[in-house]
């Protein structure tokens, strides 16, 4: 049993709108254990992004409580949430956020301002990330120079700089077209299986969702009850029981004795 | 913004006016106390109606203070004594000297046409005047009867006849030099002599007192005497025995003349006075404008950095998604107000000190030091002290100090007129900073 990453309890949300009160959320109750990569899936309108603010510490819900790396993030007093946002949280949007005026390497040092971290090793941390999501050569390149799908990378690279407990994705798909979006879904697995990190990714797409190693679906801001298993693999299935080479993800066929997987 | 910072900066140089204006008061009075002294013992005694010399005789004569020619047109009727009044002065006692002077208009007019709000007139007066001196040696020794600052020629002398000096102003119209001939009430009389006047109105020819006489018709007439006592005590027995016994000449002792000097301080002191009011005022204009336009400047970086925090409300969610502090983002929007502001200081006090002196010319009022009282004071201390003009313009000049505060102030309004949208941008809810488009 791994330890728990992430522990809703309860959840509820009530936005009041005018005089109208509008449950988001009703009763969620998730676990995230470390290593998980889980998409939640749902129609627009069913609380995903408010799900997902509230775990990410940008929200606070009306009732129930979320622990995150063991603190209860909603006994947090306001003052105290950007240490929590900065230090275990990763956001990764669907319009990418990424500062205009800054280049690529400088918007992945951005989270890591008022660490305790020399700029150097920030550089080369940046630098590593950049690697990681294969923008090494991107690096002094500004937002609008480049490919909507490498503005992605970048966010996913700033959303690791500081080693976050888990990274939340709002739809990082959204904006891409399919191909792009695939590829974007495919480094999130390839991340989650080498470096371990710790993924959530809200999405309508159903296959996108279908990426991920466990699908959990949202409804009119109540969780259902059923649960589906991805096409993710873990590290260990990551080899062809066949001739037991390593291989890919996503791959169908074994690279080297072409036997279907 | 940058303009509106120049503007304190344009306007707050105009204290030292007032202290270079006391200044040039302290340096003319005591130049005038100076004279005086030379001629306490110095009784005038007039033929003509007025205060003796004081409006009779035209402003320059070096001999003695001569405080002012007559306003133009207004020639005052000319009267004479018997030269022989002076022979019975000189017996009273105490007396020293009796200088007897024969002053008389030229025969000589011109015309000048004088502009007034209410239409043009044209008036006529004498060309110049003539003065008539007693030329014995121990006179001309002893009391500066004649003028000094001789430029071409040489001064008058005892014996002189059928000679006069001349003013240069007056060479100058008639476009002739010494040795030339010019004539008098149609005598012929050669220049020995040309003296610069210390006054530019004042147009003279002196002349051996016989022959000013002679010319002029006034043969054995006077127009006034300086009559010197051999102590100060004795000025007020003689001026009283004169009066008893000419009670139609006018006296003047060196006391009527201090009393017209204590008036003069104390019109000289009123008009000082009014000028620093007016100073104080156009200071108070300037505190006003300051305060307005420091008001202005804050509310213009306050509008400024608000629109900004609106315009980059999603740049704000974005920092405080990734883990930005409220502080971060707070000092971040203050940082930038205040660098605005540095800019526009900068711009402000290039602006300022190109558009300092232009300003001064349209907001500073031109301060006039004898505003109310009469011409012929002002007339009178030009001749005194001719470097003395009768105004004082304030200026306006960028000093270090000036720069210094402008910067000062800059940095301050920019703070000032950041802290509240600061503040909103750091209190912005990220998720909702997020959803703005």
């Amino acid at each position: 049993m791994s330890e728990l990453v992430l522990e809703t309890e309860k959840l509820d949300k009530v936005y009041k709108l005018g005089g109208r009160q509008v449950r988001a959320l009703s009763d969620v109750n998730i676990q995230v254990k470390k290593g998980d990569f889980i998409s939640i899936m749902g129609p627009s309108g069913s609380g995903k992004t408010t799900l997902l603010n509230m775990l990410g510490c940008l929200d606070k819900p009306t009732y129930g409580k979320v622990v995150l790396d063991g603190v209860n993030i909603t006994k947090v007093p306001e003052k105290g949430l950007f240490k929590i946002r900065k230090y275990k949280v990763g956001f990764v949007f669907q319009t990418f956020n990424l500062m205009p005026y800054l280049n690529a390497i400088e918007n992945v040092e951005l989270p890591m301002d008022g660490t305790k971290k020399s700029g150097d090793e920030k550089r080369k941390r940046a630098r590593e990330l950049l690697k990681m999501v294969g923008l090494s050569e991107r690096e002094e390149h500004r937002p609008h120079r480049l490919s909507a799908g490498e503005q992605q990378r970048v966010a996913i690279a700033r959303a690791l700089a500081n080693n976050p407990a888990i990274v939340l994705a709002d739809e990082p798909t959204g904006n891409l077209d399919s191909k792009t979006g695939h590829e974007i879904i495919r480094l999130l697995g390839k991340l989650n299986i080498d470096q371990g990190t710790t993924i959530v990714v809200v999405t309508h797409d159903s296959l996108i969702a279908s990426r991920a190693g466990r699908m959990l679906f949202l409804n009119d801001g109540k969780l259902l009850a059923k649960e589906k298993q991805g096409t993710h693999l873990l590290k260990k299935e990551l080899t062809c029981p066949n001739c037991g080479r390593e291989i890919q993800p996503d791959d169908t066929f074994c690279p080297r004795c072409g036997k279907k997987l | 913004m940058a303009i509106m910072i120049s503007i304190p900066a344009g306007i707050m140089a105009n204290q030292e006016a007032t202290q270079g204006m006391t200044g040039n008061l302290a340096s003319t009075i005591s130049s005038m106390q100076e004279e005086i002294n030379k001629t306490i013992t110095l009784i005038e005694v007039s033929a003509s109606s007025g205060r003796g010399k004081f409006s009779s005789t035209p402003s320059g004569t070096p001999s003695n203070m001569s405080f002012g020619t007559p306003p133009s047109g207004f020639e005052q009727e000319e009267v004479f004594t018997n030269e022989t009044v002076g022979d019975e002065i000189r017996t009273i006692e105490g007396v020293k000297d009796v200088v007897p002077f024969l002053e008389k208009s030229s025969n000589e007019t011109t015309s000048e046409t004088m502009s007034t709000p209410r239409g043009s007139f044209t008036i006529s007066r004498s060309l110049y005047t003539i003065t008539g001196v007693c030329l014995n040696s121990s006179f001309v020794e002893n009391y500066s009867i004649l003028p000094t600052n001789i430029t071409a020629g040489r001064n008058l002398q005892e014996g002189d006849s059928g000679v006069l000096l001349m003013s240069s102003n007056l060479t100058d119209y008639y476009g002739v030099g010494v040795g030339d001939t010019v004539e008098i009430y149609g005598e012929s009389f050669t220049i020995v002599g040309i003296y610069e006047p210390t006054s530019t109105e004042a147009r003279e020819v002196y002349m051996n007192i016989s022959d000013a006489q002679t010319v002029t018709g006034q043969v054995g007439n006077v127009s006034r005497f300086d009559v010197y006592a051999e102590d100060v005590s004795y000025v007020d027995d003689i001026a009283e025995v004169i009066k008893a016994a000419y009670s139609d000449l006018y006296v003047t002792t060196y006391e009527d003349r201090l009393a017209t000097l204590d008036n003069m301080q104390e019109m000289y002191t009123q008009s000082l006075n009014n000028a620093e009011s007016t100073i104080a005022q156009t200071q108070a204009t300037a505190t006003q404008e300051i305060i307005i336009a420091v008001a202005a400047t804050s509310l213009i970086v306050l509008f400024v950095m608000l629109y900004t925090v609106r315009e980059r409300t999603k740049e704000i969610g974005i920092l405080k998604a990734i883990g930005f502090s409220n502080w971060n983002i707070m000092s971040q929007f203050m940082l930038e107000g205040i660098l605005v502001s540095i800019i526009a200081g900068v711009v402000g006090v290039a602006i300022g000190s190109i558009g300092a002196p232009i300003l001064t010319s349209l907001l500073l009022p031109q301060v006039n030091l004898f505003s109310g009282s009469s011409g012929r004071f002002q007339l009178g201390f030009g001749s005194v002290n001719s470097g003395t003009t009768g105004s004082t313009t304030t200026t306006a000049s960028l000093t270090p100090d000036l720069i210094l505060l402008a910067f000062g102030a800059a940095i301050l309004l920019g703070a000032l007129g950041s802290l509240y949208p600061a503040w909103r941008a750091s209190r912005t809810s990220p998720m909702e900073a997020l959803r703005y488009e």
